[in-house]
């Protein structure tokens, strides 16, 4: 077993690094939020040129063939730096959509174009309550003379107002719960009956709740309970390793503030009870990055498991939890401001939490899991 | 132990309920329910203590001969009880909860006549100024100086986490007035009696929810009157000492987290659990909520005790364990209220939350504000004493008895 990067993607991620380092510090990012732009265009070229956009597809469909450990390396870079490109809703959600739906036209065109970093594609389907599975899906897809139409409404899609096509989540058949009947449909961001309230996320991403009002739509896939959970697993591992890539740099950060601010005469660190809260943080993020890597191999092996993605969203969160709440509170007053990282960090991974299912959720689909999956 | 149930009480909770019910304003209620912090929107707080002062209920906490209301303990928690269902805003705490009360136990009768009045009806708004950059925890590090020069003392350095010191029209604080001895020593305390003296300066920082609440204070060669000067000089540190204990806890707030209890689980109601139903009827979610509403009615007995006079209240620790309790159940409730907003907590609507902005939220009011709330709340272990340095000043009492 070998849970390390390969030299391949080490270099992936030094590059990576490096252009973010450059363009992308704390004060660069947060003049970018201040700006009415809804994320970098500079990073989604500079993304798209080291071919991130093109990572999880395979050769056939224009991409390089890359795994989910490729996705997980670039993505723990995008959470140090606190990226709000659309990266994993457009690339691994959305495009893995497309993926899904080969042969249809419009589908293999506009992932493409996604590859080619020339599209923005939204995946839609949250609709309010976590909807941690593809079952929670109520939002109806009817089929009339000239094709389906999709009427409900989605919230908190990642990127949906600056995409111009939008992957949909819906049933055609059955009511919300019912495992069967499910869907993935295309609708184009620009149709009839379609409406957008935006806003940005406590993070700083580019959302919007989407009204759908009899808004035509092409089937992409039907009888994909499957596939819908096959990409909200690999959005969990994709979004999961952001989250992680915030924790080490909030673990990092208050190892060295602790070191330098002084109260009492002596570094805050050597109190001896801040040095544990440090050290549970540190115990904290090995848990996770231990948990997030090994769920990355099982999946680029073929064997990840309902189970093992319900671990990784319910302790990345906890974990996630243990980390931010003890970063804000040994930077003290500082801490608590909007102008220090650590706070961002914190809202990174705060809306991490509830994405496709809180810990709870996720807690209970492990525990009532006959015994706890082999590895 | 006396709790047998008071008719006469049942009247004055009538009477209070009537009040409440017809005083405030449309703002003032919004502003109550956009409350997102120990700090309510200013403008309508302050304009609600007016009108609560002209009915002569501004202050229950302060003796009678000051302009309190001489109620019973009983009567105050009925009172905060009718107060924290309608969701009012409370009353900022620094002039009522700290610097009044210190006034009338440390001020001269010149400072009392000119100061409690404007305290008292919401006129003024005092800032605490204390912290520095360098001194927090470690307060008595604090170096922002003050040099006597005639009437007058004149003042460099700076503050900052002044909270609301943007829309402060006076100012307490803690300057050096000596560096001889150890460090306790040469402090003194201050009263301002403005803040736009020439040489000061303001700038508001943002905080964790996007507000601007607290602020950073400079000071250079600011002449104050030596006349606000509380105590001796250079026995600051004792006068702080004093009002310390007002700041960790002389208020009633149980009744105000079991208005959060009620309206996580009102939330909780509307909420679909993925299990079918309601959140609220899970037993996963019941059994939490069931925790802190445990530990909450707890709290309040710990709170009643203290304020009857209880003789395990005169322990010295009493103030800081009131303090770490309170602070830490807060933020359990914050966290339930995220939970239940789930998703609805991600969005950040700054404009929405804003009061009389007119601006619809995305969702429901509840997660408007769940996430506000929660961000808020994590400065509650860290001001009046971060909990880390409270857990010290208990540990050090233990070894007494
Ligand atoms: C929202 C908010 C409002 C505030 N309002 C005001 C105000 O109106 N006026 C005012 O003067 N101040 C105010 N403060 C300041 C507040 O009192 C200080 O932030 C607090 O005292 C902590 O100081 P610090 O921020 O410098 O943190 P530090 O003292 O640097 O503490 C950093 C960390 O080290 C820990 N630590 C420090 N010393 C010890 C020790 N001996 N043992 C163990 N751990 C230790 C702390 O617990 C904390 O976790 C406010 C702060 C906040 C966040």
């Amino acid at each position: 077993m070998d849970l390390t990067y390969t030299s391949e993607q080490q270099a992936l991620r030094d590059s990576l690094s490096r252009y973010l380092d450059r363009t992308y510090t704390f004060d660069q990012r947060q003049e970018l939020l201040r700006s009415d732009r809804p994320w970098s265009g500079d990073a989604w070229k500079h993304f798209t040129e080291l071919g991130l956009t093109a990572l999880p597809f395979d050769e056939e469909a224009g991409g390089i063939g890359g795994t989910m450990a490729d996705i997980v390396a670039v993505g723990e870079i995008l959470g140090e730096y606190l990226c709000v490109e659309p990266y994993v809703s457009c690339v691994v959600l959305a495009g893995q959509a497309l993926r899904a739906a080969t042969g249809s036209d419009p589908a293999s065109r506009l992932l493409e174009a996604v590859i080619g970093g020339e599209a923005q594609v939204a995946f839609a389907h949250e609709e309010g309550a976590g909807t941690p599975a593809a079952a929670h899906v109520a939002l109806t897809a009817r089929e009339g003379a000239g094709g389906h139409r999709l009427t409900g409404r989605k919230e908190l899609v990642l990127g949906a107002a600056q995409a111009s096509a939008i992957v949909v989540t819906a049933r055609l058949d059955g009511a919300a719960r019912d495992p069967e009947g499910l869907a993935l449909l295309l609708v184009d961001a620009s149709a009839p009956g379609i409406s957008f309230r935006e806003y940005r996320t406590i993070d700083g991403r580019a959302a919007a709740s989407v009204d759908l009002q009899d808004v035509p739509a092409q089937l992409l896939a039907q009888d994909a309970t499957e596939v819908i959970e096959e990409i909200i697993a690999n959005g969990i591992i994709a979004l999961a390793a952001e989250a992680v890539g915030a924790m080490n740099a909030l673990l990092r950060q208050t190892i060295e503030y602790a070191a330098t601010r002084q109260q009492f005469g002596v570094p805050i660190g050597s109190f001896q009870v801040l040095a544990h809260r440090m050290a549970n943080m540190k115990m904290a993020y090995l848990n996770a990055r231990a948990t997030l890597l090994h769920t990355t191999a099982l999946a680029e092996a073929g064997t990840v498991s309902a189970v093992d993605t319900a671990v990784l969203k319910a302790q990345v969160a906890r974990f996630g939890r243990t980390i931010f709440e003890s970063a804000i509170q040994l930077h003290g007053g500082i801490g608590t401001t909007d102008e220090l990282p650590i706070g961002h960090y914190a809202k990174r991974i705060l809306a991490f939490e509830p994405m496709f299912g809180d810990p709870d959720f996720h807690l209970r689909a492990v525990g009532a899991a006959a015994g706890v999956p082999a590895r | 132990m006396n709790l047998d149930r008071d008719p006469a009480l049942e009247a004055f909770r009538t009477e209070v309920a009537a009040f409440l019910d017809t005083a405030p304003t449309d703002a003032i209620r919004e502003a109550g329910r956009r409350t997102t912090s120990a700090f309510a929107p200013f403008d309508q707080a302050m304009q609600w203590q007016r009108i609560l002062n002209d009915k002569g209920w501004a202050a229950p906490g302060w003796p009678a001969e000051y302009g309190g209301t001489g109620w019973s303990l009983e009567q105050r928690y009925v009172f905060s009880e009718e107060y924290a269902r309608r969701d009012l805003p409370p009353l900022l705490p620094n002039g009522l909860q700290m610097v009044g009360p210190l006034i009338i136990d440390k001020g001269t009768d010149e400072q009392k006549k000119r100061y409690l009045p404007g305290i008292l009806s919401g006129a003024d708004y005092w800032t605490q100024g204390y912290s520095e950059p360098g001194s927090g925890s470690d307060l008595a590090s604090l170096r922002c100086s003050a040099v006597r020069d005639g009437d007058d003392y004149v003042i460099n350095g700076s503050k900052i986490w002044t909270t609301l010191a943007h829309r402060a029209n006076r100012m307490f604080m803690l300057v050096r007035t000596s560096t001889d001895g150890p460090k306790q020593a040469g402090i003194t305390f201050l009263l301002l009696d403005r803040v736009d003296y020439p040489g000061m300066q303001i700038r508001p920082i943002v905080n964790l929810a996007g507000e601007e609440e607290q602020c950073e204070v400079f000071f250079e060669d600011v002449r104050v009157p030596a006349s606000g000067r509380v105590g001796e000089e250079n026995d600051g540190w004792a006068i702080s000492k004093h009002l310390l204990t007002y700041e960790r806890g002389a208020s009633v707030t149980a009744p105000r987290m079991r208005r959060h209890l009620e309206q996580i689980r009102a939330a909780a109601r509307t909420v679909p659990s993925p299990y079918g139903g309601n959140l609220a009827d899970d037993p996963v979610f019941q059994r939490d909520l069931g925790e802190v509403a445990a530990d909450v009615i707890s709290f309040e007995c710990v709170e009643k005790l203290i304020h009857s006079g209880h003789p395990m209240a005169k322990d010295p620790a009493t103030p800081s364990m009131n303090k770490v309790l309170g602070s830490e159940i807060t933020q359990r409730l914050t966290v339930l209220r995220t939970r239940v907003a789930g998703v609805g907590a991600v969005p950040r609507q700054l404009e929405a939350i804003e009061v009389g902005s007119g601006v619809e939220p995305l969702g429901s009011e509840f997660e408007l504000t769940a996430m506000p709330w929660y961000l808020n709340s994590r400065a509650t272990t860290i001001y009046a004493g971060t909990n880390e340095v409270q857990r010290d000043l208990v540990a050090r009492t233990l070894g007494r008895r």
